[in-house]
């Protein structure tokens, strides 16, 4: 991969041209000029695609700091006369500061709000360098004349050359750090990823900002040879350009938007220069024919063409859909452990200390009580089963554990430590692990990586913007998934695998990230019978293996039963009762509650 | 600044709110039941604009201007359709990035269409409503007074669609919850296209009403898109109030921006910082939806 970088920068000059003064005629001059342009746009594009198609940002500013990068060479030079390396030092530094502060402003809004302020941030920038006649130029722009050793195309472009593919190199290496794992888990599923420890948005931030960073250069550059620094490069339609070059390359391959520069300037040459308007309308679709061709997103790109693939070279490979398979082996396993698991259950109880000591805990949601005065202790090494008819405010209260709602009144205390209202990725990090209602993993990361990035996380490497993620923990996540039972599909994407097999990929990542306690919402839900019993049984366990203190709350009773050691019943967001399985077995008011909600039998009556 | 040049950038500001606000409506309206930005939303009102001189000034001043509109407004209605028949349904449930993306594409279509058709040149519409008010020593444009009640009229109209009609009230249902809609036996497929089809009309509308009082070219799709998002993410998206209140501040601050001399240059700066420092507190706008 890093070969074929070399490799793509040495081998534009012989395409475009090769060398002005061997070849001094008009034509050649200007391919060189293409080369060097398409170097340019290639590095922006990339710079782009850090946002698009590593963390799923969409940014309309990005065309602004590449302005900022073009103004800043500019002013230093024309302005300050100063050397024009020092301003072309500058140019990143100055793009990447304007970058910080807008990326800090843009951040308080969320997703579509976000695209919408990167907007507003770029339009504010654009009639700055518009209206500021003094300082910028107005709609006159600056005009900058390079110094004469960068004045001949062929040095130009290996100059530029030289710069785009230091920039490319050190983006390559940083989408493959462990800075990089935590970037795509966030892209992956944000949620899942503040699970696992990651503050989001510090690194959404920190992307923003390195993104702005090489648009910057890529501005910088741009003045070299086009010369002229003007407003327009900020208006938020010039994104249009970063845009499309990345669609067209792929956002999926770090240097598919390379790819997709190269073919923008050949096709902009061709045909902007006779048909101006026919351009845009190619542009778009383009744009439209990536958006709608290949179904569930952008990043799909690649899923479609292997799809393609696939039907061609049909019969050659076997396919290796895991959910039966995996069930057959398992299944076996079943067999040798059931003893075990009776064993386990036959065990006598010892109640350790408080891990989670919940007091007067209360939610509200205007006038709904979702949560009301609810106190609650969770023992080391208990499982701890919470039951309740729907609504009586059991994932509300899984939620104010794990930081998604912050409570209205009350405190959680964990392991000594009050964590009452903090955000879900600090939580995370004092050990408390989850299983979300509805499974979230990384899909389309492979088992092995959805484990290794999270004891990357749990480890606080994904600060590091070097070294190989994927050489990490890769030992240590095999012998995880080996432990659930997913030995044999740990590089499948987590997504193929079966429903129950990927919740038990969500508690091997709880258990990756050394979690004391590990809440599960409703565990098998939507599990059939059998996989109902395999999860379960997976479960327990672990949890007698590992130490581990279960917080779990399920409406299958006999999970219950088989299960938990301590059960409390909430109602209408309320504590009802608490006790052993049998007491709450026997217990008229548990009985009343859910007569009407579930069968007298299920309750074992 | 005299009580009498208060008054004449106040009714300045308010003929801008006015056109800003009909635009507004329809892009949140489409967000509000869709879920959908539409990035294409300027270029129907850009495309109406251009209808509605063209076909105004061929059917003769005065009374032509109305044929005009009602032919602008009716395309850009039938372009809706097709784009929401097209594109939007097959991007409905996806990601934002997908739908930004696909609507940022038939944005750059149209923008090259309507160059073909309508050329690069500004084309200009003479007022249907012609002449002057005296009030106080200052004269107002007879048409200012008009669009500023045009939009009262046009956000009672809509309104009215909302909470007095059968349409509004499932268009209310889905913007609460599309499934169980669905679930009750409205075909929130057809009830898309047609909210999509009349937010397309109402940028239409914005458009055509616009025409008389600024020449119309070829970059006022994105002008007036980006005003149209500053306002929606003032007033949050998906709220007609919202709208309301976001065009009445952003074309206040356009007018009075213009007006006095420190701040004149940045006028449309401060269109932004306001939209930015309203984020700041509040980060879907005064009356927002969430966006998902």
């Amino acid at each position: 991969m890093v070969l074929a970088l070399f490799l793509f920068v040495a081998l534009i000059p012989p395409l475009a041209g090769l060398n002005e003064n061997l070849n001094p005629d008009a034509s050649s001059r200007f391919q060189i000029f293409l080369g060097t342009s398409a170097l340019v746009l290639a590095l922006w594009a990339i710079s782009y695609n850090l946002m698009l198609g590593y963390t799923g940002m969409v940014s309309f500013a990005h065309a602004a700091y590449y302005g900022v990068g073009a103004y800043t060479v500019a002013l230093i030079f024309k302005r300050y006369h100063l050397p024009i390396l020092l301003g072309l030092a500058a140019a990143p530094l100055a793009a990447a500061a304007v970058g910080v502060v807008t990326g800090l402003v843009a951040q308080r809004a969320v997703r579509l709000y976000f695209s919408l302020l990167t907007l507003a941030i770029s339009q504010l920038l654009f009639s700055l360098a518009f209206t500021w006649y003094d300082f910028t130029g107005g709609d006159n722009g600056i005009a900058v004349t390079v110094p004469d050793q960068l004045s001949d195309y062929t040095t130009l472009y290996y100059f530029t050359a030289a710069v785009v593919g230091v920039c490319l190199l050190l983006m390559f290496l940083l989408v493959r750090s462990p800075f990089g794992a935590a970037l795509l888990s966030i892209r992956e599923n944000r949620q899942r990823a503040a699970a696992i420890g990651i503050n989001v948005k510090a690194y959404e931030l920190a992307i923003y900002t390195i993104a702005s960073l090489f648009a910057g250069m890529a501005g910088g550059l741009f003045i070299l040879y086009q010369q002229q620094a003007y407003p327009e490069m900020l208006y938020w339609t010039a994104n249009a350009q970063p845009v499309v070059v990345t669609l067209l390359g792929g956002t999926t391959t770090f240097l598919g938007p390379a790819i997709g520069a190269f073919i923008y300037v050949v096709l902009d040459n061709a045909v902007s220069k006779q048909f101006p308007y026919q351009f845009d309308i190619i542009l778009g679709a383009i744009v439209l024919g990536v958006v709608l061709a290949v179904p569930g997103g952008i990043s799909d790109a690649p899923t479609v063409f292997l799809r393609l693939r696939e039907r061609f070279h049909r019969g050659e490979q076997a396919e290796a859909p895991p959910a039966e398979s995996a069930g057959e082996a398992i299944r076996m396993f079943d067999v040798r452990k059931a003893l075990a698991t009776d064993a386990i259950q036959a065990e006598e109880v010892h109640p350790g200390q408080t891990l989670l000591q919940i007091e007067h805990l209360s939610r509200r949601f205007g006038g709904l009580r979702a949560v009301e005065d609810v106190s609650l202790e969770v023992k080391q090494g208990d499982r701890h089963a919470i039951i309740g008819p729907n609504g009586a405010g059991k994932s509300t209260l899984f939620n104010l554990i794990t930081g998604q709602l912050k409570p209205t009144s009350g405190t959680v205390k964990f392991d000594g430590r009050d964590i009452t209202g903090k955000a879900p990725h600090v939580i995370a990090r004092t050990g408390i692990g989850r299983a979300f209602q509805i499974t979230t993993i990384f899909p389309k990361l492979t088992v092995r990586q959805n484990l290794q990035f999270a004891m990357l996380a749990h480890a606080g490497y994904t600060v590091r913007p070097f070294g190989l993620a994927n050489r990490i923990f890769s030992a240590e996540a095999q012998e995880l998934a080996e432990a659930v039972g997913l030995g044999a599909w740990t590089d499948l994407p987590a997504g193929q695998l079966s429903h129950g097999d990927q919740r038990a990929i969500e508690i091997a990542i709880s258990l990756a990230l050394g979690s004391k306690l590990v809440l599960l919402d409703e565990p098998t839900a939507g599990m059939s019978a059998y996989e109902t019993d395999k999860a379960m049984e997976l479960v327990r366990r672990l949890a007698t293996e590992r130490h581990l203190t279960l917080l779990f709350c399920e409406h299958d009773m006999s999970v219950v039963f088989s299960t938990a050691r301590t059960v409390t019943v909430m109602h209408q967001g309320r504590v009802l009762t608490e006790g052993t399985p049998e007491q709450i077995r026997h217990n008229p008011d548990v009985q009343k509650v859910y007569l009407g909600e579930l069968e007298q039998e299920e309750l074992g009556a | 600044m005299t009580p009498g040049q208060v008054l004449l950038f106040a009714v300045g500001g308010l003929a801008n709110a006015a056109y800003l606000f009909i635009v507004a409506a329809g892009l949140s309206l489409v967000f509000g039941a869709l879920r959908v930005i539409n990035m294409a939303h300027g270029s129907l009102y850009m495309i109406a604009a251009f209808v509605t001189v063209v076909i105004g000034n061929q059917l003769g001043a005065g009374l032509g201007f109305w044929g005009g509109m009602l032919v602008a407004v009716a395309v850009a209605g039938a372009i809706g359709g097709v784009v929401e028949v097209l594109v939007l349904r097959r991007v409905y449930g996806r990601e934002h990035l997908v739908q930004l993306l696909g609507t940022y594409a038939v944005s750059l279509i149209i923008a090259g269409a309507v160059r073909i058709v309508f050329g690069a040149n500004y084309r200009t519409i003479v007022s249907p409503i012609p002449g002057h008010l005296n009030l106080g020593g200052y004269s107002y444009a007879s048409y200012s007074l008009f669009m500023i009640a045009a939009a009262i009229a046009i956000g009672g109209g809509v309104w009215a669609m909302l909470y007095r009609t059968n349409l509004g009230r499932n268009i209310r249902a889905a913007v609460a919850d599309p499934d169980l809609l669905n679930a009750t036996g409205v075909n929130v497929t057809r009830l898309y296209t047609t909210v999509f089809m009349i937010g397309a009309a109402l940028a239409g509308l914005g458009g055509s009403i616009v025409a008389p009082s600024q020449a119309v070219g070829s970059s006022i799709d994105t002008d007036v898109l980006v005003l149209a998002f500053a306002i929606s993410v003032i007033g949050g998206l998906g709220s007609i109030v919202g709208s309301a209140v976001g065009a009445l501040i952003v074309g206040m601050v356009i007018s009075f921006g213009l007006v006095i001399p420190a701040t004149n240059p940045f006028a449309l700066a401060f269109v932004f910082i306001i939209m930015t420092a309203v984020l700041i507190v509040r980060p879907r706008g005064f009356f927002g939806l969430p966006d998902s």
